[in-house]
């Protein structure tokens, strides 16, 4: 290597350095969040240190797939000004963070008009799960139709999940405000891999997006190319979280108790019987991912759509299939539970509420894609009366 | 004493049909019109009826690789989907043997395992005789595939005419798509490399000529597996020069004719402990590039 290139190598190690620093120090601000929005000021400089730095991030092999980027930027609602509440409330709310908003420990700052407003966005964009029992299949039988499939039951808390998968616009929205150079929202143990995390031109993104921005046209429909981490990452930006198995199971299969012992859950979010018009599988079309809105038909009954087909979704459980011989399948490597089947999803039974399938954490596939959830005891139930556990679990973050 | 007379035979049209001996379609042996199997082949003489009461005369196609390659769940994974979605490409099955293979394919893959291993001997393998229709077509093409076993090329094409089936059907065959492993590949090991430039050296020998031998017939190169390595995908022509120079090199030496593409079936493989040790099963099904490499191939051999 030749003296010059060194030195291209050194300065582009100590903007990575720099950028690396200027992301945790904007973070370590951050984490004054619950008193204060001086979190937003942090992150605001975090960024624009990374960014006034020119740091890009590494160059990637460019897959085949990818489109022509399309510049939302005049659309894109600006980070929010955290010296004016009623602008950063409305900035949260631009940019789907309105699950912060409605935090017990946050919503005490809120005007009941602002209250009434997050409300209203929460209650459309997400649908109400309901507590209660769901039966989870932990058997590869199960997708085989056998009786025999080993169960498992769960109790499932009440929670909120999203209507539709995370969107490409949605996301974007995470990566210009600097998603990918937070480092309090990612994995500790997943640091060192984030910098891998980039688009096809090299700039922090999902995988198929080029320059930082996703294909033209493609604004509804749902992420991909997007790690588990990434998604865990975006939800955690967003104030929410990814489902657990048995909430995704609960949100589509909406079991009905019949007895104490018993209940009964679909197969499908429609029903018991497949219908290739109602979902986007192998067959029904499309042959690729389509909006979010699409498929309307396939609503589960508490309104969540999409929930079978279009892409699979991460899910927070780690993926762990027993044989029906009773022995545990063996992974090439850890993989987390992928839920819901995709655009490119072959057969029926491969696609339903309870089939679960597995895919390494790491892996940045054309069509798997998330959408997040959040806990009704993480939302406020107004903001004048917060009650006495969540004002205890108040003080002590604050102090 | 002996009485004359005329003994009538009923089964005078079986004593006919017994004289007249019926020519196997793959290597034109005389066999009995009743025979399921040729004797010497083993191929379906069903082959062989209908064409000569259809009146046409179906192109072979064959699917040719190494041993565990995927030649058996490519050929029923395309068979299925060109039968279940007929988009580009519409395929009919000719006889009830021809869906046997798509058939126990999908059944398998539907259960969670890739199909058992094609058996080396030839009278259990499954044949498939088809009819294709496309926009692009002017009139449908008869085509006549067998799921050759990956043992029985192998041992062909290190001892020739060890199997009869091989030699003729490859000679008469108007193209083919040889399977290769991706996978293998990008672990680094060469058996794929030396086991394609055995099966292009065999096939480069068999017919010569210049016109119509098989430098000039097509030749679609199909890296299996490549939803393991994803990189395949994108350029698979780059993907099969970086990681299998010698058959790379042979075929742009001795071929006219050919294309590199990338297929999967499987979205995600894990391992089940068996008797017979760690059996691969695929996790979910999601084919990718299977009907594209075949829809090459049968817009080179409309003609």
């Amino acid at each position: 290597m030749n003296h010059t290139g060194q030195k291209t190598m050194a300065a582009n190690d100590r903007r990575h350095w720099a950028y690396w620093v200027a992301g945790a120090a904007g973070m370590v601000l951050a984490s004054a969040w619950w008193m204060n929005w001086w979190g937003i000021v942090a992150s605001g400089c975090g960024l624009l240190t990374w960014l006034a730095l020119g740091c890009r991030g590494r160059p990637a092999v460019p897959p085949s797939t990818v489109a022509e980027p399309v510049d939302l930027s005049d659309d894109e609602p600006r980070e929010p000004d955290a010296g004016d509440v009623e602008s950063l409330v409305d900035g949260m709310l631009r940019q789907d963070r309105y699950a912060l908003l409605l935090r017990r420990q946050v919503v005490g700052n809120l005007s009941p008009e602002q209250f009434a407003q997050a409300r209203d966005v929460l209650e459309e964009q997400m649908a109400l799960v309901p507590e209660g029992q769901v039966t989870l299949s932990r058997s590869a039988s199960e997708r085989m139709d056998r009786d025999d499939a080993a169960e498992e039951q769960r109790f499932v808390q009440p929670l909120f999940l999203d209507r539709y998968p995370v969107t490409n616009a949605q996301y974007q929205r995470f990566v210009k405000a600097g998603g990918y150079q937070q480092m309090p929202l990612w994995d500790p143990q997943i640091w060192p891999a984030v910098l891998d995390f980039v688009d096809a031109s090299g700039n922090p993104g999902p995988r198929f997006w080029k320059h930082g921005k996703f294909a033209k046209g493609e604004a509804n429909h749902p992420v991909v190319g997007v790690s588990w981490y990434e998604a865990a990452a975006y939800a955690r930006w967003v104030g929410k979280r990814l489902p657990s198995e048995a909430e995704w199971v609960k949100a589509g299969s909406w079991p009905v108790p019949l007895s104490e012992e018993q209940q009964w859950q679909r197969k499908f979010p429609w029903g018991d019987t497949m219908d290739r018009q109602r979902c986007n599988l192998w067959g029904s079309g499309p042959g690729h991912a389509v909006a979010v809105t699409e498929f309307a038909a396939g609503v589960s009954v508490g309104g969540v759509y999409q929930l079978i087909g279009n892409v699979w979704e991460w899910t927070s459980g780690t993926f762990g299939v027993v044989t029906a011989d009773g022995d545990e399948l063996s992974l090439p490597v850890p993989m987390k539970s992928i839920r819901g089947g995709a655009f490119d999803t072959y057969f029926e039974n491969q696609a339903t509420c309870q089939f679960e399938s597995g895919e390494n954490p790491l892996a940045r596939k054309h069509n798997i894609g998330f959408r997040c959830a959040l806990g009704m005891c993480d939302v406020a139930p107004h903001p004048g009366a917060p009650d006495e556990p969540a004002l205890a679990e108040a003080e002590g973050v604050l102090a | 004493m002996i009485k004359e007379g005329v003994q009538p035979l009923d089964s005078l049209r079986l004593v006919a049909n017994y004289a007249a001996q019926a020519p196997c379609y793959i290597c034109a042996a005389d066999n009995t019109y009743d025979a399921e199997l040729c004797r010497q082949c083993f191929a379906p003489m069903a082959l062989a009826h209908q064409a000569a009461s259809q009146k046409i005369r179906p192109r072979l196609l064959a699917t040719i690789g190494a041993s565990g390659a995927g030649k058996t769940v490519y050929l029923g994974m395309l068979m299925d989907m060109l039968s279940r979605q007929p988009d580009r490409l519409q395929m009919l099955a000719r006889g009830a043997f021809s869906i046997t293979l798509q058939q126990s394919t999908a059944s398998a893959l539907s259960r969670g395992e890739f199909p058992s291993k094609t058996p080396s001997e030839p009278d259990r393998w499954n044949w498939v005789h088809c009819q294709i229709r496309a926009t692009s077509l002017k009139s449908p093409l008869d085509l006549v595939m067998p799921d050759l076993a990956g043992e029985a090329l192998l041992e062909e094409v290190d001892h020739p005419y060890t199997y009869d089936v091989i030699h003729p059907l490859l000679s008469k065959c108007a193209g083919v798509l040889i399977l290769i492993d991706a996978v293998k590949l990008q672990s680094g090991s060469l058996d794929q490399d030396y086991f394609t430039m055995k099966l292009l050296s065999y096939l480069a020998e068999i017919d010569e000529r210049p016109r119509h031998g098989w430098a000039r017939r097509p030749i679609g190169f199909v890296l299996t597996k490549a939803d393991e390595c994803e990189e395949c995908f994108i350029d698979p022509a780059a993907f099969a020069e970086a990681r299998a120079p010698g058959f790379w090199r042979q075929c742009r030496e001795r071929f006219r004719n050919y294309r590199f593409f990338a297929s999967g079936v499987a979205g995600g493989c894990a391992y089940r402990q068996s008797r017979a040790g760690l059996v691969r099963v695929p996790l979910r099904v999601e084919p990718r590039g299977i009907v594209e490499p075949f829809e090459w191939l049968v817009q080179q051999v409309k003609h």
